[in-house]
């Protein structure tokens, strides 16, 4: 049975120093929730930025050419129409639905990629099952360690926390 | 400051935004049993029209185009301040947007889904609107890509789908605050299963954060190619009042225009039933209404530009369009109106103290509702009423079908604006609370 150790502080600021103080995110494991993005907490972590772009920008480019060549195939090579003089093969005229379908792909490549990345979609996760987690999209400020995050914290890891400032520590099965 | 006192001002702020979706209000089951009243007479009159046919609304040659297109243009226009407000000023820093963003986004996504409508229904038979899309059909005829027709289709329902995920992606922490703050089991679930399991992990804002910057770096070209793309379509043709290279800028700050107006109109009485004055200031609807000014200021300027360039063409069914069946012709009225709402009425803005009269500033925002649906007529309507050939001159006259569908979008519109209002946060909850801290922050010196 594996175990999680879930504190909540008052603030950001009080959560940054725990999370320092227990060696930040090159501890696997250890892991910050907050009911809002907050720099001190981010630069406490220390996590490596987000790697989404080149996939958006992938999905991008994919949509942009996918388009392009669908427009070509269709009205330049399968059924070339003279209307008002233009080419069949009009660059000019393809961009439009090629720009459009660009956008959308990396828009959707931003948007699955963020909830596949963040570890979304999952319903039920462990900390759930901790009394008082509801604060964590409210005005609660969580640590989580879990792994080698808490093997490395003990012995006292809850005096510990209990110094810096937390109000509630609680521990709950991390099996599901 | 103690740790309490910012708990206790989160707690206050969350009740604020939440109480709606938990107690409602007694306002929700008039307003919802007449705006659907509205929705079922207005998916009657579709359903007329469908088995009909449109002959049963007033458009005939030469005014083939008339309500309906009027008002998708219109509809889409109201769609553009969402992601403006949202997409644009987030990449812009501007922190106060976060009081007003959702309201604006939730305005977007349903102004979209009826400006959707409208073309299809104008198709005809629109069972066949598929075929504006490359679907693999056995008669190998294939969407006309360099007609700006199929580039609307594929921008508008770009532009819907970008803004939904947009919307929701900026929706998911604030869901995840209603399942958990939320007193009954049921609702916990419902919520719970729309949020996604969202925690509020940092591994997970860090790919949020990415993935909302980008979106929001994705939407901004998109506001500037919809309404863009919307112009085309009577740019490209010939028909005089149309033909004219101002155009997609012209018709992009019309849409921002017309957009942050509906968003004021939306927004006033909301702020006053939920009591939100404390979220949404003074100072927010201050700068609304500033970017209403200059947005309204940039469309003065495409209209005199319009007017340089008929008289400047020495074209005489340019000139006469502009100069003759604009002021005097026909449907002059809607001509006035739109001069009433567009031009003057936005004046009163350049005043600090009348922007501060919320009254004054809803019936502004009013006129230049009426004003951007008039300018849409004007363009659509007035344009192939006075075509080249005198002989080939006729008015246009709607009918009762073309009012019912207008006001019925209204109701629909509406309808989905309070089932909004009533069952999701309406102002960005985890937003206002980062943009609370920053500036708190700030202030500490930190």
């Amino acid at each position: 049975m594996t175990e999680l150790l879930l504190a909540e502080f008052d603030g950001p600021e009080a959560l940054a120093r725990a999370v320092r103080a227990f060696g930040g995110a090159r501890i696997p494991g250890l892991d910050a929730h907050t009911p809002y993005s907050t720099e001190v907490v981010r630069d406490a972590l220390g996590l490596p930025e987000s790697r989404l772009s080149p996939w958006v920008f992938g999905g991008g480019v994919i949509g942009a050419a996918g388009a392009y060549a669908l427009e070509w195939f269709l009205v330049a090579h399968l059924y070339p129409l003279n209307v008002g003089g233009r080419p069949p093969h009009f660059p000019l005229g393809f961009v439009p639905i090629a720009f459009e379908m660009g956008v959308l792909l990396a828009a959707f490549a931003g948007f699955f990629g963020s909830l596949a990345a963040g570890r979304l979609v999952k319903l039920w996760d462990p900390v759930f099952e901790c009394e008082g987690f509801e604060s964590a999209s409210q005005d609660g400020f969580w640590l989580r360690l879990g792994g080698e995050a808490l093997v490395r914290a003990a012995p006292d890891v809850e005096g510990r926390l209990r110094e810096l400032g937390a109000r509630r520590v609680q521990r709950v099965e991390a099996s599901a | 400051m103690t740790a309490a006192a910012p708990r206790a001002e989160e707690a206050r702020l969350a009740d604020a935004v939440l109480g709606p979706v938990w107690r409602g209000g007694r306002f929700f089951a008039p307003a919802f049993a007449l705006t659907g009243l509205g929705t079922i007479v207005f998916f009657l009159l579709i359903s007329y029209t469908v088995v009909r046919g449109i002959g049963v609304w007033g458009n005939n040659i030469p005014a083939a185009w008339a309500f309906a297109i009027v008002n998708f243009v219109f509809w889409i226009g109201i769609g553009h301040a969402g992601t403006f407000i949202s997409a644009i000023l987030y990449l812009f820093e501007q922190r106060w947007r976060s009081s007003v963003n959702r309201f604006a986004e939730a305005m977007t996504l349903f102004a979209v889904a009826q400006a959707a409508l409208f073309p299809v229904l104008h198709l005809g038979r629109p069972w066949f609107a598929y075929w504006l899309f490359p679907y693999p059909a056995t008669m190998a005829v294939w969407p006309q890509v360099k007609s700006p027709l199929p580039w609307d289709a594929a921008a508008v329902s770009t532009y819907g789908t970008v803004s939904l995920l947009f919307f929701y992606l900026g929706l998911l922490p604030d869901l995840a605050a209603v399942r958990d703050a939320a007193p009954e089991r049921w609702r916990r679930r419902v919520y719970g299963v729309f949020a996604l399991g969202f925690r509020g992990s940092e591994a997970t804002w860090r790919h949020y954060r990415r993935a909302y910057l980008l979106l929001a770096g994705l939407a901004t070209p998109l506001v500037l190619s919809v309404h863009s793309v919307v112009s085309s379509d009577f740019a490209v043709g010939l028909t005089p009042g149309w033909h004219s290279t101002i155009f997609p800028p012209y018709f992009v700050a019309g849409a921002i225009f017309s957009g942050l107006a509906m968003v004021l109109t939306l927004l006033i009485p909301a702020r006053r039933a939920f009591h939100f004055e404390d979220i949404v200031t003074r100072a927010d609807i201050d700068r609304c209404a500033k970017l209403l000014l200059v947005t309204g200021l940039c469309v003065d300027y495409g209209y005199l530009v319009e007017y340089f360039l008929a008289w400047y063409s020495g074209d005489p069914a340019e000139i006469g369009q502009f100069f003759d069946a604009r002021p005097r012709g026909p449907n002059a009225a809607l001509f006035y109106l739109m001069v009433l709402g567009n031009v003057l009425a936005p004046q009163a803005l350049w005043s600090a103290r009348l922007r501060k009269n919320l009254w004054l500033l809803f019936v502004i925002s009013l006129l230049v509702n009426v004003g951007m649906w008039s300018e849409r007529f004007v363009i659509v309507v007035m344009s192939l009423e006075r075509e080249f050939l005198s002989a080939a001159w006729a008015d246009y006259a709607p009918t009762y079908v073309d009012f019912g569908i207008l006001a019925g979008s209204f109701c629909c519109f509406l309808l989905l604006f309070l089932g909004f209002l009533r069952f999701l946060p309406s102002v960005a909850l985890s937003e206002v609370k980062e943009a609370r801290h920053a500036g708190a922050r700030g202030r500490g010196g930190e």
